[in-house]
C-alpha cells in the first residue's frame, strides 16, 4: 500500500507546484489583466534561487525568499508598460516577455547555463514543504476574493468605467494584481528549484504558458475552487491514460477548445453557478 | 453650500467641436437640469466632469476642489457620482455585490490586511454588506440581494444602478438619461428617489431627453445644442424660448 502512494509522491509534488503557478495565472485574471508572463515570471524565481544555490552557496530559505521577490519585482516593473495596454494587446506582450526571458537566458551562459541550463541543485524541498506553501498561497488567494479587493478585482475585470466612477483605482489594483502574481510564481519557481535538482531554460517557456492557463481556464476564473480542480484533472488525466502522455499538449489544447466552447466559465464556475441558481430557485421567487 | 461649477468647459476632437465654453452651476440640494437634442453633446459634459474624457479648456469644480484633470476613480473620492445613459451593472455579480462595490470609497482596510485575511478586513466587509443590505431596503431591493444583477428587469437595475451610485455618498450625482426607455409609472417612481437626493442635501444633474420630465423635476435648466449653450433659467422660461424650441423642433434657415 504504501508503495503504492509512493508511486503517485511525484505526481502530488508536481500538483502542488503547478497549483502555485495556476494561482499566479488566476489572480492577474480576476483582476481584468489577459497577462501570459507567469512562465518567465516563474523561470526568474527559479533561476534566482538556482544561482544563489549553485554559484553562491546560499541558504535554500535566502534562495526561495530571494526567487519571490525577484518574481514580484519583475512583475511590478513589467505591469507599468502593460498598464498603457488592454486585453489581446496585454497578452502578446507578455508572451514576447517570455520569448526575451528565454532567449537572454541561454545567452547568459555564464550565469545561468544557458542552454544547458543549470545542474546540481541540493535538493532541499519535498512534499512536505510544497505542499505547505500551496496551502498558504491558496489560503492567500481566498482571503483575497473575500476582501476588499477581491470587489475591486471584480469591477475591474467586467467594466472598467464603472470601477473608476466608484473611486477604485485600476492602476493601483492591476499593479497590486501582478505584484502577488509575480510573488507566487517566483516562489513557486524558486521551490521548483530546490525540488527538482535541475534547470533547463525551455522549460519555463511557451510549453508551460498553455499548461498553466489551462489549469485555470479548465478549472474556472473567478472562484479560488477553480485552478484547483483545473490543475488536479489535467495532472491526473494524463496518468489515467499512459499511452496518451505523448500527446499531452494535444490533449490540453483540444480540451481548451472544447472548455471555451460548451463551458466558458469553466467546471467549478458552472457548478457554483449552478448550485447558486438551484438555492434562489428553491427560495421559489422570480427576480423578472 | 458646495457648488459644482463649470467654466468655459471646451470639448474638441481635432477641429470637430463637441463643445464649447459651457458654464453651468450645479448647486447642492437643488435638480438641475440639462437638455437637449440628440447629439447636443450632453454626455460629453458627464464624460468631462467624471473624468472618462480629457478636457481640451475650461474648468470643473466641486466646492473649492480643481478636479478638472483629475483621474476618475479621484473624482469620485472628491464626492461625485454618476449613473448611465446604459445601465452599467456587473450583470455576472449579485445585486448586493454591485452595491457593495459602490462602497468602495469607505473602505480603509489596510492592504495587508486584505491580503491575509485579518480579522480587520473581515470585520470591514461585514459591515459593508450590512450598509450595502440596509440601502437595498431603502431601494426596495431586498429580495433581490443574491440575484444575479443581469437577470433583473429593466426598472429594477436602474434601481440598482442608483442604490450603488448613492453608496458613493456623493454630494452630487449626475444622472444620464435615467429615464430612457421606461413607462410613466416606472419613471414617477425614480422622480421619487431623485427628489429624495435632493432632500437630503445632495446637488442632481438630470441629463435628460424628454423635456415634460425634466420640466417637472427641475427648478434651473439648461439647454445645449451643437455643444453651446442656448438658453437657461427655469423651465416656463426655457420652454418658451423660442431658441429651444428652433433646436428641438428644426425649422429656422440654418437647418
Amino acid at each position: 500500500m504504501s508503495g503504492f502512494i509512493a508511486g503517485y509522491i511525484p505526481l502530488l509534488d508536481l500538483y502542488l507546484i503547478h497549483l502555485g503557478l495556476a494561482f499566479s495565472q488566476y489572480i492577474v485574471l480576476r483582476a481584468g489583466v489577459f497577462s501570459l508572463a507567469t512562465a518567465a515570471l516563474a523561470g526568474i524565481g527559479a533561476y534566482t534561487a538556482g544561482i544563489f544555490a549553485v554559484k553562491l552557496g546560499m541558504h535554500p530559505v535566502l534562495g526561495v525568499l530571494a526567487g519571490t521577490v525577484m518574481g514580484m519585482a519583475a512583475a511590478i516593473v513589467l505591469s507599468i508598460p502593460l498598464a498603457r495596454l488592454r486585453g489581446v494587446y496585454q497578452a502578446i506582450a507578455t508572451v514576447a516577455f517570455i520569448q526575451i526571458f528565454v532567449s537572454l537566458n541561454i545567452y547568459a551562459e555564464p550565469i545561468t547555463g544557458g542552454a544547458l541550463g543549470l545542474n546540481g541543485i541540493p535538493k532541499t524541498v519535498g512534499t512536505g514543504i510544497l505542499a505547505i506553501a500551496a496551502i498558504a498561497a491558496t489560503y492567500v488567494i481566498w482571503a483575497v476574493e473575500r476582501g476588499r479587493l477581491g470587489r475591486a478585482f471584480n469591477a475591474i475585470r467586467q467594466d472598467e468605467a464603472v470601477a473608476a466612477s466608484l473611486g477604485i483605482s485600476i492602476v493601483r489594483h492591476q499593479m497590486l494584481a501582478f505584484a502577488l502574481s509575480g510573488a507566487l510564481a517566483g516562489l513557486f519557481g524558486a521551490l521548483e528549484a530546490y525540488h527538482a535538482y535541475a534547470l533547463d531554460p525551455n522549460q519555463f517557456g511557451f510549453h508551460l504558458l498553455i499548461t498553466v492557463l489551462s489549469y485555470v481556464i479548465l478549472g474556472g476564473r473567478n472562484s479560488v475552487i477553480g485552478p484547483v480542480v483545473g490543475t488536479a484533472i489535467l495532472i491526473i488525466l494524463p496518468e489515467l491514460a499512459r499511452f496518451l502522455a505523448e500527446y499531452r499538449m494535444v490533449i490540453y489544447g483540444a480540451m481548451l477548445i472544447i472548455v471555451i466552447n460548451y463551458m466558458p466559465k469553466g467546471i467549478a464556475d458552472t457548478v457554483r453557478d449552478a448550485v447558486r441558481a438551484g438555492r434562489l430557485k428553491r427560495r421559489g421567487e422570480d427576480p423578472a | 453650500m458646495t457648488m459644482l461649477k463649470l467654466r468655459n468647459l471646451s470639448k474638441r476632437f481635432g477641429g470637430v467641436v463637441a463643445s464649447e465654453d459651457v458654464n453651468m452651476d450645479v448647486p447642492g440640494g437643488k435638480i438641475t437640469g440639462l437638455i437637449g437634442p440628440n447629439g447636443a453633446g450632453k454626455t460629453t459634459i458627464v464624460n468631462m466632469i467624471t473624468g472618462m474624457m480629457p478636457v481640451t479648456g475650461g474648468t470643473i469644480h466641486v466646492g473649492d476642489t480643481d478636479i478638472t484633470h483629475a483621474p476618475a476613480h479621484e473624482i469620485c473620492r472628491a464626492g461625485l457620482a454618476r449613473t448611465f445613459q446604459n445601465i452599467r451593472l456587473l450583470s455576472e455579480a449579485s445585486v448586493l455585490d454591485n452595491v457593495m462595490i459602490g462602497l468602495h470609497r469607505h473602505e480603509r482596510s489596510s492592504t495587508m490586511a486584505a491580503l491575509f485575511g485579518l480579522p480587520a478586513a473581515a470585520r470591514e466587509t461585514a459591515e459593508m454588506t450590512e450598509r450595502a443590505l440596509a440601502l437595498l431596503a431603502e431601494f426596495g431591493l431586498t429580495r433581490f440581494a443574491d440575484y444575479p444583477a443581469g437577470g433583473l428587469s429593466y426598472g429594477h437595475q436602474r434601481k440598482v444602478e442608483m442604490a450603488r451610485a448613492m453608496a458613493a455618498e456623493p454630494d452630487f450625482i449626475l444622472l444620464d438619461e435615467p429615464i430612457a426607455g421606461m413607462n410613466d409609472v416606472e419613471s414617477d417612481a425614480l422622480a421619487d428617489i431623485f427628489r429624495g437626493f435632493a432632500a437630503a442635501g445632495k446637488g442632481v444633474l438630470l441629463i435628460e431627453h424628454n423635456v415634460r420630465f425634466v420640466a417637472r423635476m427641475c427648478s434651473h435648466i439648461y439647454v445645449l445644442d451643437g455643444g453651446r449653450l442656448i438658453s437657461e433659467g427655469t423651465p416656463d422660461h426655457v420652454l418658451n424660448d423660442p431658441v429651444v424650441i428652433t433646436a428641438y423642433l428644426g425649422g429656422g434657415d440654418d437647418a
